[in-house]
């Protein structure tokens, strides 16, 4: 820098600093409020002092430099002294009250003055006009990363969300929402011939993990599983469906092969031991599979046939898989229908009964006929009883069933009897259930009087193997039957345990032996199995009648049969040979 | 797919900024021509406009050092804006380099600026918030890693809560945001008041900034007092905010055209 010229005021003098400081606050006060100062009144009147010092510097320097002016310019623009206004009352107040406040002259001071403001003003132009640039290219660069940032995070957040939405929280095996997706592409693509494979899998035991060892350890052994299955099944879609309920989509299958692999592969992985939370746990997993061609089928077919599939492993024993099989599936349906339909075809009165004869075998008397009942189905035509009596077993609609039969039967029996003399017994059969039911003695006995049935007219028939599961109860009740003289048969004896012993204890009058050992007698006699049957037959015979019990063969389909059981000394025999079963009309024509 | 809340809003730099036209009238041009066509509406309607923004930092200033001076060395500053010229950190730390402050913005380009600015100074953090969801201020790992909440902090809410409606519970805001503070900590706030200003002069401010991402809600002196509940008022208690430990007297002349209403509380 230039040194000052000798017209210079000598800022020493304590008259000079006061003016530098006058002037200072001059222009401090000119430019307040032109834009933002991040500084105290003081602070700025000091800045501008220090540059009051440079202004008259610049002003006094020989030669001349432009260099001055236009730092002081871009300083006022560095202090945020950085408006249009800034500089507009900064030039008035130099102009106006520089050399007066400061007592400065000169023969071209004038002029140095012009030239002076004229390099502020410029200096101070370039300077604001960078920053402007700067501020607007900060800001615009501030924007393009918000917005950048705004963007990664949107499509993040939604990836994330998309995850949140498709996956399971505990697992993160893909969702039921997801394997949905994934199963309803495969149906939407193209392509024919193209076959899929679904297994349904389902831990077994697994509340009883939850129950002993508590919910934690329930999820962490969810968590290793679906880690093993992971591992495990590579790249085929393993979904958790819920709770213990997994799933894996084996797309493009080939044959049903190569999803028993998968499942054999899934349930290999699921029984690997594992320790979770400090318990060693070994579990096991039941599977349904359901493999076919995509055509011809739809996800919820797939979906619903698994599930019934899952079940049938669960009911065969459970830790195994099992595969669809839409015959067995078909015939469940029907038994399922069927078993709905029962109660209000009861009610309907879609039920009939058929008569099977009981003829004596030593003179060809109708002693009895068998009450065998019918459901003629609306649409399936007329049913026998082994297509419905399982079912009415299993939803208990038996009792009300054998109730109505017992009551049609003594109904016809009383009809047979006002027609005939001699009309025969009719034999009811009871399913244990009703056996065991405590009103069957007082519905009997209420019976017998509404249709002042001779007791001796109705004879009721249990299986072997009822009579032996019957408690001491059904038993007492069975004698009190016996008691009013009701006949009690022994149904199907010989394919249960055919405990003789036993037999002298109960109220029974009758055995009536199965058709299986009757079936042995069509051969010819020489035969050695055929002989074998009939020495057996021959034996229960002998011993029924030490019991004082009579035999009933059952059967009995041919004229040869039916010789070699009257000659073996068998009471009674019923079978095709001597009637089959049919409506009350053809046994009223019997009796006349 | 529906939106979920979690999810960051986009960013629409087609709409003024209360942030960019504070900083246009400061004298800054970190603003785009939105803002500066919202801010010149503005000081169309009511010309000191500029000269209450500046009033408003200026308080900022004085009691950012007044805090320092105190002893503070910590500053949350809430709805910090574009932190250009004189901001909390220029200040603090030129006096107390040890001196940390964490400042709080909801907009996003006004945090990207900031962190650029702050790139390298490991005393200031920013963080995206909005002052609407304090503890979600509060729980910042960010805020954390450099506030002790064991010591005492200056809480700055300066020209913010003017965009807080009355619905969004203020009072109920600055009450979770003492919460965790120590004795020894400060409140220092101020909001645009209609105290002193006609009718129409409001009623064109407010039109003005309902078009901008924040609109006003003025209140008188009363009100902002209750933010204050649970401190000590520093003198001169809540003033304009010229008026507040002016450098010169002639800086507290004709105060109550600053609009803003501020004051410094300690918690005790």
């Amino acid at each position: 820098m230039n040194g000052p010229s000798d017209s210079a005021p000598a800022r020493g003098t304590l008259a000079a600093r006061a003016g530098y400081a006058t002037f200072a606050r001059a222009w401090a006060k000119a430019i307040t409020g032109t834009s933002y100062m991040p500084v105290t009144q003081a602070e700025l009147e000091a800045f501008l002092e220090s540059l009051t010092v440079r202004l008259v510097d610049a002003l006094f320097a020989e030669p001349f430099s432009l260099r001055h002016g236009y730092q002081i310019g871009a300083d006022l623009v560095a202090a945020h002294i950085a408006s249009a206004e800034g500089l507009g009352r900064t030039i008035e107040v130099i102009d106006l009250r520089l050399l007066r406040d400061l007592g400065l002259s000169g023969d071209d001071v004038r002029d140095r003055m012009a030239r002076v403001l004229g390099t502020v003003a410029i200096g101070y132009a370039r300077a604001l006009r960078d920053r402007t640039l700067d501020e607007q290219e900060s800001i615009r660069r501030a924007a393009l990363v918000a917005r950048e940032q705004a963007e990664h995070a949107l499509r993040e957040s939604e990836a994330r969300f998309r995850h949140q939405a498709t996956h399971d929280p505990l697992t993160d095996l893909p969702n039921r929402t997801l394997f949905t997706e994934r199963l309803d592409a495969v149906f939407g693509r193209q392509g024919t011939g193209r076959r899929l494979g679904l297994c349904f899998v389902d831990l077994d035991g697994f509340k009883m993990v939850n129950d002993t060892l508590g919910h934690h350890v329930g999820d962490l052994l969810l968590v290793s599983v679906a880690d093993r299955l992971r591992r495990g099944l590579g790249t085929h879609l393993v979904a958790r469906m819920g709770g213990d309920e997994f799933v894996i989509l084996v797309e493009d299958t080939t044959c049903t092969d190569d999803v028993l692999k998968v499942a054999d592969a899934a349930l290999a992985a699921i029984t690997e031991p594992s320790t979770v939370d400090g318990h060693e746990l070994r579990v096991s997993a039941s599977v349904g599979i359901v493999e076919r061609p995509v055509e011809g089928t739809s996800p919820r077919e797939v979906m619903r046939d698994a599930d019934i599939t899952l079940h049938w492993a669960k009911t065969a024993g459970k830790g195994r898989w099992a595969l669809f099989d839409a015959g067995r599936n078909q015939r469940e349906l029907t038994r399922y229908a069927l078993s709905s339909a029962m109660p209000s075809a009861l009610d309907r009165g879609e039920f009939c009964l058929d008569y099977q004869p009981l003829v004596s075998l030593t003179d060809g008397a109708l002693l009895g006929v068998e009450a065998l009942v019918r459901w003629r189905h609306p649409q399936l035509g007329v049913l026998r009883p082994d297509h419905f009596i399982g079912l009415a077993e299993e939803t208990g609609l038996i009792v009300r069933l054998g109730s109505w039969v017992l009551a049609e039967a003594c109904r016809q029996a009383r009809r047979w009897a006002d027609l005939s003399p001699t009309a025969p017994f009719v034999s009811v059969n009871l399913a244990v259930r009703q056996v065991r039911e405590p009103e069957l003695v007082d519905e009997v006995t209420a019976l017998l009087q509404e249709h002042s049935l001779p007791p001796d007219r109705l004879q009721l028939e249990i299986t072997e193997s009822a009579m032996m599961s019957t408690a001491d109860e059904s038993v007492g009740a069975l004698r009190s039957l016996a008691d009013l003289g009701v006949r009690v048969a022994i149904d199907d004896f010989g394919t249960g345990y055919s405990n003789l012993a036993y037999l002298s204890k109960l109220p029974v009058c009758e055995l009536k032996v199965a058709g299986s050992f009757v079936e042995g007698l069509r051969a010819p006699a020489a035969d050695p199995a055929s002989l074998t049957d009939e020495r057996i037959l021959a034996t229960l015979v002998s011993l029924a009648h030490t019991l004082d019990l009579t035999v009933t063969a059952e059967g009995v389909e041919t004229a040869n049969q039916a010789d070699r059981l009257r000659a073996i000394g068998c009471d009674a025999a019923q079978g095709w040979h001597f009637g089959r079963p049919g409506s009350p009309s053809h046994v009223e024509a019997l009796l006349l | 797919m529906r939106r979920p809340d979690w999810a960051p809003e986009s960013i629409d730099i087609e709409r003024p900024s209360v942030a960019r036209m504070y900083d246009y009238y400061l004298g800054g041009s970190h603003n785009f021509a939105v803002d500066r066509a919202a801010a010149q509406a503005l000081i169309a309607a009511i010309p000191e406009a500029p000269l209450m923004a500046q009033a408003n930092r200026a308080f900022l200033r004085r009691t950012v050092r007044y805090l320092v001076e105190a002893g503070v060395r910590q500053f949350l500053d809430i709805g910090s804006g574009i932190p250009t010229v004189g901001n909390v950190h220029e200040i603090a730390q030129e006096v107390a380099p040890d001196a940390r402050v964490a400042y709080v913005d909801v907009d996003p380009v006004a945090v990207a600026h900031s962190r650029e600015i702050l790139s390298g100074n490991d005393q200031a953090v920013v963080i995206q918030e909005d002052i609407r969801h304090p503890e979600r201020i509060l729980d910042h790992p960010d805020i954390h890693k450099l506030i002790n909440f064991d010591q005492p902090v200056a809480l700055m809410i300066v020209a913010v809560l003017h965009f807080v409606s009355d619905d969004a519970q203020p009072a109920h805001i600055v009450k979770t945001l003492r919460r965790p503070l120590v004795p020894g900590s400060y409140l220092v706030l101020s909001q645009a008041s209609h105290e002193g200003r006609s009718d129409e002069e409001r009623e064109q401010a407010i039109a003005i900034y309902e078009q901008t991402d924040s609109p006003l809600a003025y209140r008188g002196r009363d009100e902002v007092a209750q933010f204050f509940h649970g401190f000590e008022m520093v003198e001169p208690g809540l003033v304009w905010v010229p008026e507040w430990r002016p450098d010169t007297p002639e800086s507290a002349e004709d105060a109550e055209r600053a609009v803003y209403i501020g004051g410094v509380g300690r918690l005790t």
